[in-house]
């Protein structure tokens, strides 16, 4: 049985089309569903919670279909919304036992399930503090317990790691990479930023105005988009051009040589490059493309075949 | 036992009650229980229970100034048994003229604590949350409805019942008391549910359009003030004008019309108090039930639409 499955599914708000006639098929497992701001992201996971009804087309989750079993789907579907979604004047527990019992479960497994999926998500003393004097961090920690407290079969997540540090935002993929993995529940993460979408997810679908770009297991992505960004005090120029004569892509960029990784050979050649040249190195680091680039380069290449 | 410690003590010791992920297979209830859980926290809520000291400080302090006078006669019933045997008038509360006197309090209750009720979840944008769940949206708005109108039952019921314990107290035979009282009081329950659900669906409907409690709060307080006075200018004008449609406008206040209606469940009369007679209690009793299906009605409407 598909995950989740549409067929010209359409949305417009007045005269702007969010969704253009989508046409998708997902396994269970982790996805990663990115697009620019704007994309649409919101708007299909909320036609998939059925908090917003399709102008045309349909969807159905898990074999349930958005218009016909909305109440079916929500019982077995976690939700983290993009915006804050917590009221501050209550505790974690008491707000996460409050959801699970919403969600159908009987006072004592609320109770025995938020504690646990509180220190899953990793609250522990703080659980019973105000959440209005909480940190972003811990505020997302619960707003992904709120999500996971009645053991879905299938999570959406929008934007999961918005407004958390680079420490926050690790600690948050994880989490969604084991509740994806150990806890066997399929996720559909929602992010603009593909980075994050390659360090958890293992199915990609791409987005933009309302279309599908792409969809396609991760690797096919990261392949293509990995670059390596060398960095040197000076002789930028002439280690570009030491590159290319060692038949590598490779781009100046101001201080920086970019350099398109297609092989591991790489490595080595820029070792040797830089230090045949005696240029001053900097850094060496695998970039993490923008999700634009990765638009430049799948829409030509793609949009036919969507 | 003290070798198991040795042994655990050596491997990493946030492990040991790790078991992992467990799912759950147990009992999931539906929407009834949803909107059920609901209810209780929402009420629990309205009297700041789970929540801060100060949360607490409006609800009971504006009941208990509600329960306060009945808790007077309650506590000087012997002086005023004693008073009105050497025959004193004494000019005391009742369950019928209770609500007419204080229901100024009771206003400000609704004031203070229906926009508690409905806009902290707009505010803080948790409506998504209960509307990905089993629960549908007409649930939440009447599991919220139900929260208001039980909690100022409660505190409606509250001088009911010291009344009633301070009437009983003044009779010289108690048990004989009770039997005397007791039909006398039972009217109080349908009168005061009446006044309850009334009062709570007016002011969730009108607070549950703003996600701004200051907001809802001066909104709730114009329309109650405007609503008493402007259909009794009409009609105080109108009886000089001789416009005999005037005394319809007093069924569309809020609280006068409460009060009539009240006097419908004790079978008061309605001119001492300068009512149109015209009409009788009767009329304001269909009225107020009128206006609570309208409001109720809004309310149900306002949350098909509210934004998720």
């Amino acid at each position: 049985m598909a995950l989740i499955e549409t067929a010209g599914l359409t949305k417009e708000y007045g005269q702007v089309k969010a969704l253009n006639g989508l046409d998708f098929q997902l396994e269970p497992g982790i996805i990663g569903l990115v697009g620019a701001n704007g994309a649409g992201k919101s708007t299909l996971i909320k036609i998939l919670l059925g908090l917003v009804a399709p102008t045309s087309g349909r969807a159905s989750v898990l074999g349930m279909d958005v218009a016909a079993e909305a109440r079916g789907i929500r019982k077995v579907v976690g939700y983290m919304p993009e915006h804050d979604c917590l009221p501050p004047d209550v505790g974690a527990t008491e707000f996460v036992t409050h959801m699970a019992r919403i969600s159908g479960l009987p006072r004592t497994a609320a109770r025995e399930r938020t504690a646990e999926v509180l220190r899953h998500v990793g609250l522990y003393e703080e659980r019973y503090r105000q959440i209005g004097g909480y940190s972003t961090g811990m505020k997302q920690r619960v707003k992904l317990a709120q999500a996971l407290a009645h053991d879905p079969k299938l999570l959406l997540l929008d934007e999961p790691t918005n407004g958390l540090d680079p420490t926050g935002r690790d600690e948050m993929l994880d989490l969604i990479k084991r509740t994806g993995t150990e806890f066997g529940i399929s996720v559909v993460v929602a992010s603009h930023l593909l980075g994050e979408i390659e360090q958890v997810c293992s199915f990609l679908l791409a987005i933009d105005a309302g279309r599908v770009l792409k969809a396609a297991p991760i690797s096919t992505f990261t392949q293509r988009t990995s670059v390596l960004a060398v960095e040197v005090e000076e002789g930028a120029d002439r280690l570009a051009a030491a590159l290319m004569g060692r038949g590598f892509r490779a781009k100046q960029d101001e201080a920086c040589v970019l350099i398109a990784l297609e092989d591991e050979a790489l490595y080595d050649a820029v070792r040797d490059a830089v230090a045949d040249l005696g240029l001053p190195l900097v850094r060496i680091q695998q970039e993490r493309r923008r999700l634009e680039d990765i638009f430049r380069e799948a829409v030509p290449a793609s949009a036919g075949a969507q | 036992m003290s070798t198991a410690n040795r042994v655990t003590a050596s491997s990493p010791t946030g492990n040991i009650y790790d078991l992992g992920y467990r799912h759950y297979d147990g009992k999931r209830r539906g929407r009834w229980y949803a909107a059920w859980s609901l209810y209780v926290d929402s009420l629990r809520g309205i009297w700041g229970f789970g929540r801060p000291m100060s949360a607490k400080a409006a609800p009971f302090i504006l009941a208990g100034l509600y329960a306060f006078p009945a808790a007077i006669q309650l506590a000087f019933s012997s002086v005023i048994a004693q008073s009105v045997k050497e025959g004193n008038a004494a000019n005391l509360f009742e369950y019928g003229n209770y609500f007419t006197g204080l229901g100024i309090l009771m206003i400000l209750f609704c004031v203070a604590q229906a926009p508690e009720v409905v806009c902290r979840d707009q505010r803080y944008q948790v409506l998504p949350l209960y509307f990905t769940r089993a629960m549908g949206r007409s649930d939440y708005a009447l599991a919220r409805l139900a929260s208001l109108s039980t909690a100022l039952f409660l505190a409606l019921m509250v001088p009911m019942f010291a009344l009633f314990v301070g009437d009983v107290l003044m009779g010289a035979d108690a048990f004989a008391a009770i039997g005397t009282e007791l039909p006398k009081s039972l009217p109080s329950i349908p009168a005061n549910l009446l006044v309850a659900v009334s009062m709570a669906s007016i002011s969730l409907a009108l607070s549950s359009y703003s996600p701004r409690r200051a907001y809802s709060a001066i909104g709730l307080v114009a329309y109650f003030l405007l609503m008493e006075a402007v259909p009794a200018i009409i009609y105080g004008v109108g009886q000089h004008a001789g416009w005999t449609w005037a005394d319809k406008l007093v069924l569309t206040t809020p609280i006068t019309s409460l009060q009539a209606a009240t006097d419908w469940f004790f079978g008061r009369s309605l001119t001492a108090r300068g009512f149109p007679d015209t009409l009788g209690p009767d009329a304001y009793v269909l009225a107020c039930i009128a206006s609570a299906a309208l409001f109720t009605g809004i309310l149900l409407f306002r949350y098909r639409r509210v934004a998720a």
